[in-house]
């Protein structure tokens, strides 16, 4: 509820900003439609934040209403749960494929592509990493890759970014 | 239907046929595996039928939905996770058939009455759609422009668990669709950085939206463990399965009305006509009590009514760009990226390019019969496919489908920042489908707002122009009714909430 809160607020003032934002446009005419857009958006923000309010109520009045101790063993969980969350991988991976990105300028599409299928595997699947899976890994990364050089470079002959080797 | 005949060999090519047969096989597969959603699947390849020929192209794309929404009911069946949101009525009864070591007749009886239900609802598809572009052709600016809104209701209402988030989401994909140059006066709009000059694309946005989020989703559940499928095959079942689906014509008859009904609906998707056929099915059952505990009647009836909603699903698309789920409006996308704009002119200046494409659509029926029975034998190794190797599948796709339509990398830099965006917009209610709708008919919507207004500042009005006329009236109220449902809908919901 009190996330559902704090998003409905920061569109409302995305919004603003966005149709603030018009004014800078050289040509008044081309912000017309952005305008009615924006227009619109920012009340369905309005919206959201009635709608989270109100939603907020109705579960404070229900809480008052019902049992005390289940609710603080419902708020446990929720906070167990929250815990479980694996911020830590995902904060991996994103970064993973922000150097992948780099990489592909400087390497090419192919060898960049392959390195960080075997990179990715290896690091997300570090706990069950053994030396047959590893070798499996690769060979896996090997063959997808090759695949896509075949089908899209040779096949369809497809534009792709061009570094060291291809 | 005799431009249908005529067109009906330009599918029949044997490039045409071997991309029909990949796709259906490719189709089944990305349905059957858990994790990975035929939306995203579809969206992966739009930028891949970039390079072949508009014609083979499209079947690709429509081989694979085809194919997606029955392949989805394999994973349904054996390890009752559903691969679509179309199959969540399959896992009803096909799941406690596979339970009691019936996986392989209830994967037979899935094929079959897809293909029944799908050729019905193509049936359908092939009468209605020319009649229905005739009408659009009376559609002038103010007309158009509110088509393109009522797409955005239908979806935001279908996709979200909130209309209010959905529509902000369809608003936020009209935005979207406006950074760049202005396209009639020429300026910069919403440039705040290089990579935004030339607009965000429609491939980049699909691919961003749909996949990158999958790839952040299934790294999160990267230790989750998927139930070992119930599979126990059965030897020389083929032909009596077939004798007992056919006779089971209620279910059949049911499903199939039920999904072309549900299909022509813009908005009201598989997930609606398998629930609602299920429900038909076990109302008019001589034994309802069965229902739920293994009974074929439930799987016959949920299968042919979700795949006979495919090819009415695409009336209101072909016609009038107005999607009838998620997937469609990807498919969308993938016609528009080969310039071919729904409404009379698909049928009257690219009629080769869309009766082959119709063509294709009952053949991929057929073929998605043939290969999923032969399939359902080894589906379930499918099933083993370990998230760590997806994740990095579909990251690699998804950067190479991006820069190879432009050969930009501002592009897949564009790609991955919506993803990004989306993926944490999931996490609070917020869903892609409408976004990518927005983006997808920002510029249709925008052009005709402009035209319109153009003409209503010299004639009577803009509020007049746009408030006025039947047609738009009609749209108007369809809009509203999209709306206000959603909202009734939602209601219920905290109604029941309140109750329980």
């Amino acid at each position: 509820m009190k996330k559902d809160l704090i998003v409905s607020l920061i569109l409302l003032a995305g919004s603003m900003a966005l149709y603030a934002s018009l004014s800078l446009m050289e040509e008044p005419a081309a912000a017309s439609f952005p305008r009615v857009v924006i227009v619109i958006m920012g009340c369905l923000g309005l919206a959201l934040c009635v709608q989270a309010i109100l939603a907020k109520q109705r579960h404070e009045r229900a809480v008052l209403q019902s049992n005390h101790v289940a609710d603080s063993g419902k708020e446990r969980n929720d906070s167990a749960a929250a815990k479980k969350f694996p911020f830590g991988t995902l904060v991996v991976c994103f970064v993973m494929i922000l150097v992948y990105f780099v990489v592909m300028e400087k390497l090419g599409f192919y060898v960049s592509a392959f390195l960080f299928f075997i990179i990715l595997t290896f690091v997300l699947g570090r706990k069950d990493l053994t030396l047959r899976q590893g070798a499996v890994q690769i060979g896996i990364a090997f063959i997808f890759t090759a695949v896509l050089f075949l089908l899209f470079n040779k096949l369809l002959v497809v534009q792709t970014p061009k570094g060291l080797l291809f | 239907m005799a431009e249908l005949i005529q067109y009906f060999p330009l599918a029949l090519t044997i490039p045409n046929l071997l991309t029909l047969v990949l796709g259906v096989i490719g189709g089944l597969i990305l349905g059957a595996t858990p994790g990975l959603s035929p939306t995203m699947a579809v969206a992966l390849l739009v930028p891949f039928t970039f390079h072949m020929n508009p014609i083979t192209g499209l079947i690709l794309l429509g081989a694979v939905y085809t194919a997606t929404v029955a392949g989805g009911a394999i994973s349904a069946i054996l390890i009752n996770i559903p691969g679509a949101p179309a199959n969540i009525a399959t896992l009803l009864d096909g799941h406690p058939m596979a339970k009691q070591g019936k996986s392989q007749k209830a994967l037979y009886m899935c094929f079959i009455s897809s293909l029944i239900g799908g050729l019905f609802g193509m049936l359908i598809m092939i009468l209605f759609t020319p009649p229905m572009a005739k009408i659009a052709l009376k559609f002038g600016p103010s007309e158009m422009f509110w088509v393109a809104i009522f797409g955005i209701t239908v979806m935001a209402g279908l996709s979200s668990g909130s209309i209010a988030k959905g529509l902000f989401g369809g608003m936020f994909g009209l935005l979207i669709s406006t950074i760049g140059y202005s396209p009639m006066l020429g300026v910069p709009r919403f440039v705040f950085h290089d990579v935004l000059i030339g607009g965000v694309a429609i491939v980049p946005a699909l691919i961003g939206l749909f996949a990158i989020p999958q790839v952040y989703s299934l790294t999160e559940k990267l230790y989750t463990q998927i139930e070992r499928p119930d599979y126990k095959p059965q030897k020389g079942i083929l032909l009596k399965t077939v004798i007992e689906n056919l006779k089971m014509v209620k279910a059949l008859g049911i499903g199939s009305i039920v999904g072309t009904i549900i299909g022509v609906i813009p908005g009201a998707g598989g997930q609606v006509s398998g629930l609602i056929a299920y429900d038909q099915a076990r109302k008019f059952s001589k034994k309802p009590q069965d229902f739920g505990k293994g009974n074929p009647e439930g799987v016959v009836a949920a299968e042919s009514a979700n795949n006979a909603m495919v090819g009415p699903s695409l009336i209101p698309l072909l016609t009038l760009s107005i999607p009838g789920s998620p997937t469609a409006a990807v498919l969308l996308g993938g016609l528009l990226i080969h310039g071919l704009f729904p409404g009379p002119d698909l049928f009257l200046n690219n009629a080769s390019i869309t009766y082959a494409f119709i063509a294709s659509l009952v053949l991929a029926q057929v073929a998605m019969c043939i290969f999923g029975l032969i399939m359902s034998r080894y589906s379930y190794m499918v099933m083993s496919v370990p998230n760590l190797y997806m994740i990095a599948a579909v990251t690699v796709l998804a950067v190479y489908g991006t820069y190879s339509v432009q050969n930009s990398f501002a592009d897949v830099v564009v790609m991955f920042s919506l993803g990004t965006l989306m993926y944490i917009g999931n996490k609070f209610g917020f869903s892609a489908a409408p976004v990518v709708l927005g983006i997808i008919l920002g510029p249709i919507a925008e052009d005709n707002f402009l035209k319109g207004k153009l003409i209503a500042e010299t004639d009577v009005g803009v509020f007049s122009y746009f408030f006025n006329g039947p047609m738009n009236l009609v749209i108007i109220l369809l809009c509203a009714v999209s709306i206000g449902y959603s909202i009734y809908g939602e209601i219920k919901t905290i109604k029941k909430a309140k109750e329980g």
